[in-house]
């Protein structure tokens, strides 16, 4: 039996972990979910989020988020990489953007997509 | 304290293409998905399928936050925060007004229609996912209603 699937292995979505097109997190914060805005770096494979520092709202140790990545504005170009993990706070990152808390992700479970490669794949039952 | 009928918010969710939504799961557990959407009548509202994570948590917990970026105006960083209320809705009408709506603003327009003569080899897949889709469950619109509003840094 086959199915289309969307799903791609995440390494072929590495090059959003370096270009960065779009990206924003996702945590529980106080009053219910927080979407937000952050900047993002990937250095030596771990990764590096950082909150704006006057933002009231931001994840506590051991939290868990997602980090989204993605790009593209039509469907065919539609890519993206969903990173579900636990943050620490970290000092800021060397060269990195200065008036951010900074966090590392600890990835629990990462998934990619992208619609531009769309295809069929052999499924059991 | 900002609107979403503040000609600035209506600027941004004007040139915004794709909303990204966070929901809270039935435990709490976060998660942000990258939506297409149109806004309507003061609201926004969302497209997705009735089974997925997105429409789920709604279910579970009706508050969300969404971001929209400008993203059709190059040069113009602005972000905008709406937090909310949220509801699931699968009314034909309403589903309709929607589909009509994103055709015009996804897919009748010249990159749309670029988008879909690139990979025109692929349009059966799509057509074959969106049939899949429809197996586990119906589509429906996530109709966000605004409760704050706010300009961010990107």
């Amino acid at each position: 039996m086959k199915r289309v699937t969307r799903d791609i292995d995440p390494k072929d979505a590495r090059d959003l972990l370096e270009r960065v097109p779009r990206v924003c997190m996702a945590f529980a914060g106080e009053g219910g979910p927080q979407a937000q805005p952050i900047v993002f770096e990937w250095r030596a494979g771990r990764c590096l989020a950082g909150i704006p520092e006057n933002e009231d709202n931001k994840p506590n140790p051991g939290n868990e988020v997602v980090i989204l990545i993605d790009e593209g504005l039509y469907f065919f170009d539609l890519r993206a990489l969903y990173m579900r993990g636990h943050v620490e706070p970290i000092p800021g990152p060397e060269h990195a953007p200065v008036g951010y808390t900074w966090f590392e992700l600890n990835p629990i479970k990462t998934v990619a997509w992208d619609y531009g490669k769309l295809r069929e794949v052999d499924v059991e039952g | 304290m900002l609107k979403v009928d503040d000609p600035e918010v209506r600027v941004v969710i004007r040139r915004s293409m794709v909303a990204r939504i966070a929901t809270l799961s039935i435990h709490g557990r976060p998660s942000i998905n990258p939506l297409y959407f149109v806004s309507r009548n003061n609201g926004i509202w969302l497209g997705t399928d009735d089974w997925t994570l997105a429409a789920r948590n709604v279910k579970a917990d009706s508050r969300v936050s969404v971001l929209f970026e400008v993203e059709k105006t190059q040069g113009d960083h602005r972000v905008l925060r709406i937090r909310g209320r949220a509801s699931i809705s699968s009314d034909f009408k309403k589903l309709r007004s929607y589909n009509l709506r994103v055709a015009f603003k996804y897919i009748l327009t010249p990159a749309g229609i670029l988008n879909a003569l690139a990979h025109v080899r692929q349009i059966p897949l799509k057509l074959n996912y969106n049939a899949q889709g429809a197996e586990k469950g119906q589509p429906c619109i996530i109709e966000v209603a605004p409760e704050q509003v706010e300009f961010l840094k990107s």
